[in-house]
């Protein structure tokens, strides 16, 4: 004899990922940690841009590194001595709370302000998962053409602060710095554009001065 | 796209609440799933059905309903439906339909919710005797 039941769950796994992203920066904040997620395309030099922040700014920096397969980039960032934890994210094209729940016990959060979490390079599925940092820097770069913002509107919408990189080759790969900036604008009136080079080092000061801007705002 | 770990979460979400419920099988998955949140219906169904062999799902009819994308304009107050036909990977876009403003509030549109199962379970007469 069997019994047929009905089960209601009402489980949504992006209101489990909202819970879990607020009780990440409740961590954070009890220890004065500064979060900041970084996104990007793959390559527009997400990577690049935390290593010279971590060279530039006066403040104890820690990283998460989210990398689909290899644990390439959190090498890279070991080389700067500074504490870090590379994701293995498998097949997964995000980060999403849970698994930044994970690094944090791998993680001297006592001694780290500033917290870069470097997302999984992908302009559209890390947009919907929030992992509890305090701001979104969406990085992307001038070769990934100058139509990029118009093509993955929902990342810039959501964005505290937005870098253009790669300026220095703008000419080279015939990509309109002016359109892209005012097509973040148009998207999100607001936030803050800065181009940058990491070649030239155009830009890293506006980042850093925004950065800080950001940290005192939080009064962490 | 993400459909393989939402697969995942939904998976283990329902296998949870089967098992504390005593079923034997599972025969009926309902998910609701939002037009923001861009995941294809048929991949996720795909997956999960791949993913549910051997488990108590296996065999399950997955339903997926589709939860039309409702906005509150920020700029001229709209509220309501919009057009969602330019929505793709790609280039999602969305427009108020009254004033074209991108400034919105999206309402609903973004879940990603196991909302039911059903589950056989054997009588609990029979498993006494
Ligand atoms: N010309 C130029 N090249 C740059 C600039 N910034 C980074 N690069 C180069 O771009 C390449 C990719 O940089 P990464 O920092 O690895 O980029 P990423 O976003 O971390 O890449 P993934 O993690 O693989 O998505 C490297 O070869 C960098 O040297 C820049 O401002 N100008
Ligand atoms: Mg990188
Ligand atoms: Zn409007």
């Amino acid at each position: 004899m069997h019994k047929i039941a009905e089960v209601e769950i009402q489980h949504d796994i992006m209101l489990a990922n909202k819970r879990l992203a607020k009780k990440n920066q409740k961590i954070l904040n009890k220890e004065k940690v500064f979060a900041i997620d970084v996104l990007g395309a793959i390559g527009s030099g997400k990577t690049s841009l935390i290593e010279n922040l971590i060279n530039e700014m006066d403040h104890q920096i820690g990283v998460i590194a989210g990398d689909v397969i290899s644990k390439f980039d959190a090498g890279r960032f070991k080389q700067h001595n500074v504490p870090v934890v590379g994701l293995n994210t498998g097949k997964e094209c995000h980060l999403d709370a849970h698994l930044v729940e994970h690094a944090f016990s791998d993680l001297p959060l006592d001694e780290i302000d500033i917290l870069f979490i470097e997302n999984v390079g992908n302009l559209i599925c890390p947009v919907d998962f929030d992992l509890g940092s305090h701001i979104r820097m969406v990085v992307i770069s001038v070769s990934e053409g100058d139509d990029t913002v118009e093509k993955h509107p929902l990342i810039f919408k959501d964005a505290d602060l937005v870098v253009i990189n790669k300026v220095d080759i703008a000419e080279a790969v015939g990509a309109d710095q002016e359109k892209m900036v005012s097509d973040v604008h148009s998207l999100n009136p607001e936030v803050k554009v800065i181009k940058t080079s990491l070649k030239t080092g155009q830009g890293l000061q506006d980042i850093i001065a925004s950065i800080e801007s950001f940290i005192k705002e939080e009064q962490i | 796209m993400h459909e393989l770990s939402m697969a995942d979460a939904m998976i283990k979400t329902v296998i949870e609440v089967a098992e504390k419920n005593d079923a034997q099988e599972i025969t009926e998955v309902s998910i609701e799933l939002g037009e923001m949140t861009l995941l294809n219906p048929e991949q996720l169904k795909f997956m999960i059905e791949v993913l549910s062999e051997d488990t108590l799902l296996e065999g399950a009819e997955i339903i997926i309903e589709t939860i039309p994308l409702e906005i509150k304009c920020q700029s001229c107050g709209y509220s309501g439906k919009t057009s969602s036909d330019e929505l793709d990977h790609y280039a999602p876009i969305i427009n108020c339909p009254e004033c074209e403003s991108m400034e919105l509030e999206i309402i609903t549109g973004r879940e990603c919710n196991v909302k039911s199962i059903k589950i056989e379970k054997s009588d609990e007469n029979a498993q006494d005797s």
